[in-house]
């Protein structure tokens, strides 16, 4: 049987640096996302010699694991590596933000990565790992009030999910700052330019320097790491 | 009506109550913070610390974001919406007078105060 890592949110710019390196590493590689780029993406890799395929889901709807499952049956493939990337935004201001944007990104950016933990676990290799992308938001950020539970959220979840499954499977999180990607890349420049300006690295982070964390959680090299969160964005959390 | 909004995590949540638990504490903050009043958000240690259930953790992280993110957008206009994080240790009581000074303080807001011992030792953001 082949030890695979599954990884969703995997057509974005962050999910194509994570899968990049997954390829890399790891034996073969399930690609989710509700974008149907992922079998682009999947394609592209198997180009170059790896073993990738794509699953497209709708991680907001009523059963989001079910493509993921799919997919590992008809390989053959056994999960060792579940990377919840997949997030969406809904950015407004409290007072305006409406309840479907709320719940909308508490059900994507949330509950669908538990759920797909919870569904993948038993399933999972001896030395699992699972890392959950949540966002240095956590700590509070302006007119995201649901991203940022969201993702706050997500960080206990991993506390909990990492002391629940231990030793058999190790549960960690990385909370990126402001990432280089299309979506910043669309923000006003002086909108940008102010935000770059609070973080003490003086610039953007890239999404190759998240996927390099994301590749050493899974590694054997964070082996006796479990149940933390690691802060990748350029000194953010602790600037004044 | 009272002057503060105590909104508590439930102590047994499923992974399908999880979207309805926050959407609801959502709504009823901001009715609050709409009429001036203030919200305290009560948790239980174990929850945030992961040592629960994980959709109760889930619920009680996400909880203590909600109020950091209203805490954040509410500076100007004198929003208090703190979080009490409490174990089974702590007494009503203390509890109650920690309510009462979590929504009376002007210039707090965001906090998170940890009542017991199990917090330490333990790292949680």
């Amino acid at each position: 049987m082949t030890d695979a890592a599954v990884l969703t949110g995997a057509a974005g710019a962050l999910g194509r640096a994570i899968t990049d390196r997954l390829a890399a590493q790891e034996s073969a590689v399930v690609l989710v996302d509700r974008d149907r780029a992922v079998e682009e993406v999947a394609a592209d890799l198997r180009a170059r010699g790896h073993r990738a395929v794509g699953a497209i889901a709708d991680l907001g709807g009523p059963d989001p694991a079910a493509a993921v499952l799919e997919a590992l049956d008809r390989e053959g493939w056994i999960p060792r590596v579940l990377v919840n990337n997949a997030g969406i935004n809904r950015d407004a201001r409290a007072m305006t933000m409406s309840e479907d944007d709320f719940a909308a990104v508490i059900r994507v950016d949330l509950v669908a990565p538990a759920r797909l933990a919870e569904v993948l676990q038993p399933r999972m290799s001896d030395s699992g790992v699972i890392v959950n992308v949540a966002s240095r938001a956590a700590l509070g950020s302006f007119g995201q009030a649901n991203y940022v539970a969201a993702k706050s959220g997500l960080i206990a979840l991993t506390r909990a999910l990492a002391l629940r499954w231990a030793p058999r499977i190790r549960v960690n999180a990385v909370a990126p700052g402001l990432i280089d990607t299309p979506m910043t890349a669309g923000m006003p420049e002086e909108v940008l330019n102010k935000l770059v300006a609070r973080v003490p690295a003086g610039r953007m982070g890239t999404p190759h320097e998240v996927a390099e964390i994301v590749a050493f959680l899974v590694s054997p090299a964070a082996s006796y790491i479990t149940g933390q969160v690691l802060l990748a964005c350029g000194g953010r959390s602790i600037a004044p | 009506m009272p002057a503060v909004e105590v909104i508590e995590a439930a102590r047994e949540v499923t992974l399908d109550e999880v979207e309805s638990a926050l959407v609801v504490a959502f709504r009823r903050a901001r009715v609050a913070l709409n009429n001036g009043r203030a919200v305290v958000v009560l948790v239980r240690e174990e929850d945030l610390l992961g040592h629960g259930d994980p959709p109760a953790a889930a619920v009680a992280g996400a909880l203590v974001g909600l109020v950091r993110a209203l805490a954040t957008e509410g500076v100007r206009n004198d929003w208090r919406v703190n979080a009490l994080a409490t174990t089974d240790a702590v007494s009503a009581s203390d509890r109650s007078e920690w309510i009462d000074r979590l929504s009376d303080v002007h210039g707090a807001s965001g906090v998170v105060v940890r009542l017991g011992q199990l917090h330490l030792g333990r790292l949680s953001v």
